[in-house]
C-alpha cells in the first residue's frame, strides 16, 4: 500500500467558517442582500409592510418557506422596491424569528429581528438532555491519530509557524 | 488567511499518479479560493457584493453555494446565515463543501480511500478506519476524544480560536455556552454547518445535537465550563 501525503499551505476561502453563522434573516430576505440585490425569491416573497403591521404573518405551524426554490438561486435581475418589508415568521424549537428589513435605493439598509417575548419563549434552560452522555473532559495525547479536528486556526502566528514547519519539512 | 490542507492517499498506484491526484485537489482548492474568497477583490463573491455580478451571471458553483446556504438557513432555523447584515459571506459553507468536492474528485479518479483534512473539516473515505482526534478546547497539544471513522466526515467548530465570534441570533450576543462542537456523519458540508449552528444555539445546541443523532450525525460537545457531552452513538476509538 503506497501512501502519499502532502501538506498544502494555501488560502482556502472557507477559513472564515465561524462567520458563517450570525444574525438570522428570514429566507425571503436573504436574496435581497446588497450583492445579490437582483434576486426575488420565487417561493415566499416578502410583503411590503404598509402602514401597519399587516405584513406580519406569524406562522403557527412553523412551516418553513417551501422547499425547492433556494432563495439565493432565484435568478432574475431587477432592483428592490424601497420600503420596509417583514418576513414571515419562522418557527423553531422555542419560538419564532421574524425579521424586518428596510430597503433604500434598491438595497437593504437595515435588518431587524424580533423574537417571541412570552409563552414558549420563556424557556431559558432546556429540558434535561436525556440522550447525550455527560462526562468529564479528558485530555489525551493525539500521537496515534491520522489528524486532529479543531476550530480553524487563522492567526498569523499559526501561518508563520506552519510555513516554518513546511520549510523545514521541505528542507 | 491561510488554512493548511493535508491529503493522504491510500492507493496502490505509482507515485507520479498519486502526486498528480494531489495536484488536482490543490488546483481545485485554489480555484475555490479564487472564486469565493472574501478577501480577494476580484473573486466572484467580492464582485457579487459590489453588485457587479448576479446569480444568473456567476459560475454554477457559486449558484450552488448560494442555494445550499439558503437551504441551510432553513434547516438550522436561521442559525446558519450567509447574509448576516445583508452582506454575502458564504465562507461558513465553502470550506466544508470544497473539501467534500475534492474528496469526490478523488473517488471519481479511482482513489476511493483517502483522507483530506482542512482546518476542522475532515473527509475520511474508503474502506478502512481512520483515527481522528478532536482537539481539546483548552490545550492544543491534546485531544479530548479519538474517533474511529470509516467513510465519514468530521467537522469541528469552536469559539476558542476566534473567541466569541459566533453570534446567537436569538440573543444577538456571542454564543458562549459551548466552547467546541464536533459533528461526524456522512456529509461533510452538513456536518460542518451543523456544528457551527449548534455552537450558535448556546444551550439549545445540546438539544439540537441530540436531534441530529437521529439523522445519523453523532456529536461531541464541550461546554465553556468544561463539561463534555457525547451522543451515545459517537464512534469513539478503542
Amino acid at each position: 500500500m503506497r501512501r502519499s501525503t502532502a501538506a498544502v499551505f494555501g488560502t482556502l476561502a472557507g477559513v472564515g467558517m465561524i462567520f458563517g453563522v450570525r444574525m438570522a434573516a428570514p429566507t425571503q430576505i436573504v436574496p435581497v442582500a446588497e450583492d445579490a440585490a437582483a434576486e426575488a425569491p420565487a417561493d415566499a416573497p416578502a410583503e411590503p409592510d404598509q402602514d401597519d403591521a399587516g405584513g406580519a404573518q406569524p406562522d403557527d405551524e412553523g412551516d418553513a418557506p417551501a422547499d425547492g426554490d433556494a432563495p439565493a438561486d432565484g435568478g432574475g435581475a431587477g432592483g428592490l422596491t424601497d420600503g420596509e418589508f417583514r418576513g414571515t415568521g419562522s418557527k423553531y424549537a422555542y419560538g419564532t424569528i421574524q425579521v424586518t428589513i428596510t430597503v433604500e435605493d434598491g438595497k437593504v439598509s437595515a435588518a431587524d429581528a424580533t423574537y417571541p417575548t412570552g409563552g414558549d419563549s420563556a424557556t431559558i434552560n432546556p429540558p434535561a438532555i436525556e440522550k447525550l452522555n455527560e462526562s468529564a473532559l479528558t485530555a489525551e495525547s493525539g500521537d496515534d491519530v491520522d489528524a486532529v479536528s479543531g476550530a480553524t486556526l487563522t492567526t498569523e502566528a499559526y501561518r508563520k509557524s506552519l510555513q516554518a514547519a513546511l520549510d523545514k519539512a521541505a528542507g | 488567511m491561510g488554512t493548511a490542507v493535508s491529503i493522504e492517499l491510500a492507493a496502490d498506484r505509482p507515485a507520479p499518479e498519486l502526486r498528480a491526484l494531489i495536484g488536482d485537489v490543490c488546483g481545485w482548492l485554489h480555484e475555490v479560493d479564487a472564486r469565493f474568497s472574501t478577501y480577494k477583490q476580484d473573486s466572484e463573491v467580492s464582485r457579487m457584493r459590489r453588485g457587479e455580478l448576479t446569480s444568473t451571471g456567476c459560475h454554477p458553483d457559486l449558484r450552488h453555494v448560494l442555494g445550499a446556504c439558503a437551504d441551510l438557513w432553513r434547516a438550522t432555523d436561521g442559525y446558519f446565515d450567509a447574509y448576516y447584515g445583508g452582506v454575502l459571506d458564504p465562507s461558513g459553507y465553502v470550506k466544508g463543501w470544497a473539501v467534500a468536492e475534492a474528496s469526490q474528485r478523488l473517488v471519481d479518479a479511482g482513489c476511493p480511500t483517502h483522507f483530506i483534512s482542512a482546518g476542522g473539516d475532515i473527509a475520511a473515505r474508503g474502506d478502512r478506519v481512520w483515527r481522528v482526534g478532536v482537539r481539546h478546547p483548552w490545550d492544543e497539544t491534546k485531544v479530548a476524544w479519538k474517533l474511529a471513522v470509516r467513510d465519514a466526515a468530521v467537522a469541528t467548530s469552536g469559539t476558542y480560536e476566534r473567541g466569541g465570534h459566533v453570534i446567537n441570533p436569538r440573543t444577538g450576543k456571542p454564543a458562549r455556552f459551548l466552547r467546541s462542537v464536533t459533528v461526524t456523519g456522512p456529509d461533510l458540508t452538513l456536518a460542518d454547518a451543523y456544528a457551527t449552528a449548534a455552537l450558535a444555539m448556546d444551550r439549545d445546541g445540546l438539544r439540537y445535537l441530540e436531534k441530529l443523532a437521529t439523522d445519523g450525525y453523532e456529536s461531541a460537545a464541550v461546554t465553556e465550563d468544561g463539561r463534555a457531552f457525547t451522543t451515545p452513538g459517537l464512534p469513539v476509538a478503542t
